[in-house]
C-alpha cells in the first residue's frame, strides 16, 4: 500500500499548480464580481488539456486517469471554485456519460470537440419538481418516425450558458417513473432549445446556472444515448462519478481557504504576538487540517477506485459528503481567523465561504449522500 | 542538431530551511521540491531551437540527484524534451561543482552534442560554476547569463546580461554551452496531453558511480543562517521633513541616483 502520489501525478500536480498560480488566481476576484469566467481563461484551460484529462487520446483527450482529473479540479478550485466546477460539470456530467454509454460513432462525433474545449458540456437533468428524485421528471419525449420530439423545462444547468453539448433526460411516460426515462445528446444551439435565464447566486458566481425551455426539440435517433428506458441508470452512474469532481472542488476550496488562514495567522499580530500563538487559533487550524487531510484521502481513494473499475458508489458518496462539509467548515473558520478582514473581498475567504456552500447541495445534497451510504451499508 | 539540457531539482524557495545536523547543508525532510527556475528557461530555449529547426533536433534532459529528481526530468520531457537521463546520486550536495560538471562531461563526451543549455545557477547551491566547467571539460565555448538566443545555421547570436545593467551581444559557432538567465524566455506550461506523452519517453538511468570523477576540490565547512541585523530605520517628522531625510539617504546609499 502506498499513500504517496506517483511521480507522474506529482509532475501533473506541480504543472497544474504553476498554471493556476499565474493564470487563474489573479482573476478569481474579478470572476466572482463580474459573474463570468473570461473566455480567454477558458481557452487557456482548454489548451492545457483540462477539459479532456481522462478522455482517451483516440477521442482527443489526454488519456490520463481519474485521479489526475481530480487533482486538476482540486488545484484549480484552490484559486477559483467557479473554474473548478466548469471543468467538473463538463467532464463528469457530459463527457463521462458519452464515454460510458455512447456508441463508437457518438464518441467520435461528440468527444473531440468537448476534449479541446470547442464545446463545453453540461447535463440537463434537474427540473423544478425533480432534483434529488429524478424519477419524477416531467420533460417528455414522443417518437415521430425515427425522431424524438422533446418538450419541457430544465433548471440549474451548470455550464448551460455556453450552449455546447448537453446530456438531456426526458420521460416517455411519467407514470412509468424511472423506467420511462431516456437520455439524449443535444447540441444546445439546436432549434427548440431556449435559454430562459441565468440564475444569480450566493457563490460560484463565475459559472452559468441556466434554465432552459425545450419547445418541440426534434432529435434524430442518433442522439439517443444508450437505449430507450436506460436514462435513469445513466443518470445515476453519471452522478456517482460527478461526486468525485465536486468533492475535488470542495477539497480545493478548503485547501485554498486553509492556506490563507494559516498565512494570515502568522502575519496578524494582536496583544503583541501573532495570533497563531493563541491556542484558540491553533485548535481551529488543527481541526481544519484534519478534515482536509481525511477529505483528500477519501477523494483520492474514490478516484482511484473509479479509475481501476472497482465499485465506488459508497466511496464517492462518502468523499462528496465529507469534502463538502469540510469545505463549509474550513471556509467558515478561515473567515473567522481573518476577523474583520475575512469579511472583505480582497482577502478572498469571504468568496470561498460563499462558494463552499453549493458543494453540500449540487450533485446530491448531503442528506442524499447519507441515504446512499446507509443504503450501501444496509443492503 | 543534438541538444543537452542539464537541470536540477531544488527545494521550493517558499520553504522554511533548517541547517542539517552535520551543519553542511539544509534538512531535506518535509521540503517540497521543484524544477530549478533557471533550468526552465534552459528547457524552453532548447525546445524553441528545436521548433525553429522544424523539429530537426533531439533534446536530452539530464539531471543528477536522488529518485525524486525524475520528477524534474519528466517535467522537462513534458515541456518538449525527447529523452531523459537520470544520473542517480542520493546525496548530490556532497559533490562540488567540479564533480557535478565532471559527471555531466563524462556522460556527454562521446555523444556529439551541438548545444548544451543549463540554468545560470541552481536556486539552492547557487555556485553558478557548473555550466562553465562543463564547457571547459568538453572543450566547448561557453556564454553565461544569457537573455537572448538566436541560431542561424551553426552560428549563435547571443545577448547576455552584464554588470551594471549593460547588455552584450556575442556571435559564435557551435558547439556551445549556454547558461540561461531570467528574461530569456517565458517557459511554457506542460499540458496534460504532453504530460501523458512524457510517460512514454525514454528514460535512461545511470549511477553516479558509473562515471569515475575525481575528488571534490571544495569542501563545505559550515552552513549557517546569517546573523540577524538591527531593525530598519524609522523616519519621523512632518511630510516635507520626511521627504528631505529620505532623499538624503537615497542620494547617499542608492547608486542609481548618483
Amino acid at each position: 500500500m502506498d499513500f504517496e502520489l506517483s511521480q507522474d501525478h506529482k509532475v501533473l500536480q506541480s504543472s497544474v499548480r504553476d498554471f493556476v498560480e499565474k493564470e487563474v488566481k489573479p482573476l478569481a476576484i474579478q470572476i466572482d464580481e463580474q459573474h463570468a469566467i473570461p473566455d480567454e481563461l477558458v481557452r487557456k484551460m482548454s489548451a492545457m488539456g483540462f477539459l479532456g484529462s481522462y478522455l482517451p487520446e483516440a477521442y482527443g483527450g489526454a488519456g490520463l486517469d481519474i485521479l489526475s482529473y481530480a487533482i486538476v479540479v482540486e488545484e484549480v478550485s484552490k484559486a477559483c471554485a467557479s473554474s473548478g466546477i466548469l471543468i467538473s460539470a463538463h467532464t463528469s456530467l457530459a463527457c463521462d456519460p458519452i464515454l460510458q454509454f455512447g456508441t463508437e460513432e457518438q464518441k467520435r462525433k461528440y468527444l473531440p470537440p468537448l476534449a479541446c474545449g470547442e464545446k463545453i458540456g453540461c447535463i440537463l437533468l434537474t427540473e423544478s419538481d425533480a432534483g434529488s428524485d429524478p424519477a419524477n421528471l416531467s420533460t417528455t419525449y414522443v417518437k415521430d418516425g425515427s425522431d424524438f420530439v422533446i418538450n419541457g423545462n430544465k433548471i440549474f444547468v451548470t455550464n448551460g450558458g455556453y450552449r455546447g453539448t448537453g446530456i438531456l433526460f426526458a420521460t416517455f411516460d411519467k407514470s412509468l417513473k424511472h423506467k420511462g426515462i431516456s437520455a439524449f445528446i443535444v447540441d444546445l444551439q439546436s432549434e427548440g432549445v431556449e435559454i430562459l435565464r441565468h440564475e444569480s447566486k450566493l457563490g460560484i458566481r463565475g459559472t452559468y446556472t441556466t434554465a432552459f425551455a425545450l419547445n418541440n426539440l426534434r432529435l434524430p435517433a442518433s442522439c439517443l444515448l444508450g437505449s430507450e428506458g436506460q436514462g435513469f441508470k445513466i443518470a445515476m452512474e453519471t452522478l456517482n462519478g460527478g461526486r468525485i469532481g465536486v468533492s475535488a472542488q470542495a477539497l480545493g476550496i478548503a485547501e485554498g481557504a486553509f492556506e490563507r488562514a494559516r498565512n494570515y495567522s502568522k502575519e496578524r499580530v494582536q496583544f503583541g504576538r501573532p495570533i497563531r500563538e493563541q491556542q484558540a487559533i491553533q485548535f481551529k487550524l488543527a481541526d481544519m487540517y484534519m478534515r482536509i487531510e481525511t477529505s483528500r484521502l477519501a477523494v483520492y481513494q474514490a478516484a482511484w477506485l473509479k479509475g481501476n473499475k472497482k465499485p465506488y458508489i459508497l466511496e464517492s458518496a462518502l468523499c462528496k459528503l465529507h469534502a463538502s462539509e469540510t469545505a463549509t467548515f474550513v471556509t467558515k473558520e478561515a473567515l473567522q481567523i481573518h476577523g474583520g478582514y475575512g469579511y472583505v473581498t480582497e482577502y478572498e475567504v469571504e468568496r470561498m465561504y460563499r462558494d463552499a456552500k453549493i458543494t453540500e447541495i449540487y450533485e446530491g445534497t448531503s442528506e442524499v449522500q447519507r441515504l446512499i451510504i446507509a443504503k450501501a451499508l444496509l443492503s | 542538431m543534438k541538444i543537452l539540457v542539464c537541470i536540477k531539482q531544488v527545494p521550493d524557495m517558499e520553504s522554511r530551511f533548517r541547517v542539517n545536523s552535520a551543519g553542511t547543508w539544509y534538512e531535506e525532510q518535509d521540503l517540497a521540491f521543484r524544477l530549478n527556475e533557471y533550468d526552465e528557461y534552459a528547457i524552453e530555449q532548447a525546445v524553441r531551437v528545436k521548433e525553429g529547426l522544424g523539429g530537426a533536433a533531439d533534446i536530452t534532459v539530464l539531471s543528477i540527484g536522488p529518485d525524486r529528481a525524475v520528477e524534474a526530468i519528466k517535467k522537462g520531457l513534458a515541456m518538449g524534451g525527447d529523452r531523459g537521463v537520470h544520473i542517480k546520486a542520493d546525496q548530490p550536495h556532497q559533490m562540488d561543482a567540479w564533480q557535478i560538471a565532471s559527471l555531466i562531461a563524462a556522460f556527454a563526451r562521446d555523444k556529439n552534442f551541438d548545444l548544451i543549455f543549463t540554468g545560470l545557477q541552481s536556486q539552492d547551491r547557487g555556485s553558478g560554476q557548473v555550466g562553465g566547467m562543463v564547457a571547459e571539460l568538453l572543450g566547448f565555448a561557453c556564454v553565461t547569463t544569457v537573455v537572448g538566443f538566436e541560431l542561424n545555421g551553426a552560428v549563435a547570436a547571443i545577448r547576455r546580461e552584464m554588470e551594471g545593467g549593460l547588455r552584450g551581444v556575442v556571435r559564435l559557432a557551435l558547439p556551445l554551452v549556454v547558461t540561461c538567465q531570467l528574461g530569456l524566455n517565458t517557459p511554457r506550461y506542460p499540458t496534460l496531453p504532453n504530460i501523458m506523452k512524457a510517460k512514454q519517453k525514454e528514460l535512461l538511468t545511470f549511477q553516479a558511480a558509473d562515471f569515475p570523477v575525481g575528488d571534490s576540490l571544495v569542501q563545505t565547512e559550515k552552513m549557517y543562517p546569517p546573523e540577524k541585523k538591527g531593525r530598519g530605520l524609522v523616519l519621523e517628522g512632518d511630510v516635507n521633513e520626511l521627504a528631505d531625510k529620505l532623499a538624503a539617504i537615497l542620494k547617499e546609499k542608492a547608486p542609481a541616483l548618483r
